[in-house]
């Protein structure tokens, strides 16, 4: 594979430099906020707290409950329970592994044996 | 200066067993960039530029839902903007120093450098030695996760596509998910969220994202004034 445009994504490379250039510009002024505001923005920090604890169930839920619901694509609303299960498994596993790791590796073993075994 | 080494290498130290976290994670991290079809250049410059794991999954699925540019980057920023509590967290710290420290030190905020560094144990520290600490935790968390990412890479380059490695996306987003669910008004943030995109999943250019974000906060920040009311009503 050469390094020109050989993707099968819709985006050519020169986009996706740009995206992860920008995306990298946002993330770093957001860490680097309120460290630079030091001094003049703790009635800010203090109102804004609360708002931020809530950014990531909202995000995450968002993120993962549409993709492990439905068959790609998603549009089309066809219940893929396959995925459903292992997402039920992975939930189990979260109960006994502090880590992301245990919980996903149990999701997959339980996803590729329900298709193996070509039950539902 | 032989003060400034102990901090620093303490820090070091108490980072070492999340390795074990971050090792999976950057593994998943890297195999999912190449199994998209993205050249290892690419991936690693992703990696670089975000420093952000879960920020660099989302945007993975967004990319390979052909999602359009402002959508992605709007997404990828949003799920980082945890990061400014930690940046109010250590703005006493970090904010007095020199911006040649300043800005590198803000490049490295992560997860783990909050969680390990905002412990009670560590506040009680002099500011001296809380940000050698900081230094510590950031670079060993920083090169853990650079050398996960590679390692990510070269072993993605092999795993088959039938396998639907992508789907760990979602699994680890359902895991940290779980974790990041503390008490019912989190819960609630959560369906709020999740129900409005599955309803919202035929807007076009996965608009539906930002609306779900906003109503799972929304709500989280209204719905619990307006049960008080209620239930004072009742009374």
């Amino acid at each position: 594979m050469t390094s020109t445009d050989v993707n099968n994504l819709s985006m050519t490379n020169t986009e996706l430099w740009l995206l992860f250039f920008a995306v990298g510009l946002g993330t770093f002024l957001v860490r680097l906020s309120f460290i630079q505001l030091h001094g003049s923005a703790e009635a800010l920090i203090r109102r804004s707290k609360p708002i931020l604890m809530m950014l990531p169930p909202a995000i995450l839920a968002a993120l993962c409950i549409p993709a492990i619901l439905f068959t790609r694509p998603l549009t089309d609303y066809q219940l893929n329970y396959d995925q459903i299960i292992a997402a039920i498994v992975t939930i189990l596993i979260t109960r006994f592994s502090k880590s992301v790791f245990w919980p996903v590796v149990g999701g997959m073993l339980c996803l590729w044996a329900l298709r193996w075994l070509n039950i539902t | 200066m032989i003060d400034h080494r102990k901090h620093f290498w303490l820090g070091v130290r108490d980072f070492l067993p999340l390795v074990s976290g971050v090792l999976p994670f950057g593994l998943i991290a890297g195999a999912t960039g190449v199994s998209l079809g993205m050249s290892p250049e690419m991936v690693l410059g992703m990696t670089v530029l975000f420093f952000a794991g879960s920020a660099q999954l989302a945007a993975y699925s967004l990319i390979q839902d052909n999602a359009p540019f402002v959508i992605i980057l709007v997404t990828a920023v949003v799920v980082n903007l945890r990061f400014a509590i930690y940046s109010a967290t250590f703005a006493p710290l970090l904010g007095p120093l020199k911006k040649r420290y300043r800005f590198p030190m803000a490049y490295m905020l992560s997860d783990q450098v909050y969680g390990l560094c905002s412990m009670p144990e560590q506040l009680q520290k002099s500011k001296h030695e809380q940000v050698w600490y900081i230094a510590g935790v950031s670079i060993a968390m920083a090169l853990s996760w650079l050398i996960s990412v590679v390692l990510g890479v070269v072993l993605g380059a092999g795993i088959p596509p039938g396998w639907s490695l992508e789907f760990t996306i979602p699994l680890a987003f359902l895991a940290m998910l779980v974790s990041t669910i503390s008490n019912r008004l989190l819960l609630m943030v959560a369906m709020i969220s999740g129900a409005t995109i599955v309803l919202l999943q035929w807007l076009p250019y996965n608009f539906g994202f930002i609306v779900a974000v906003t109503a799972g906060v929304t709500g989280g920040a209204v719905l619990p004034n307006l049960l008080k009311m209620r239930g004072a009503s009742h009374d």
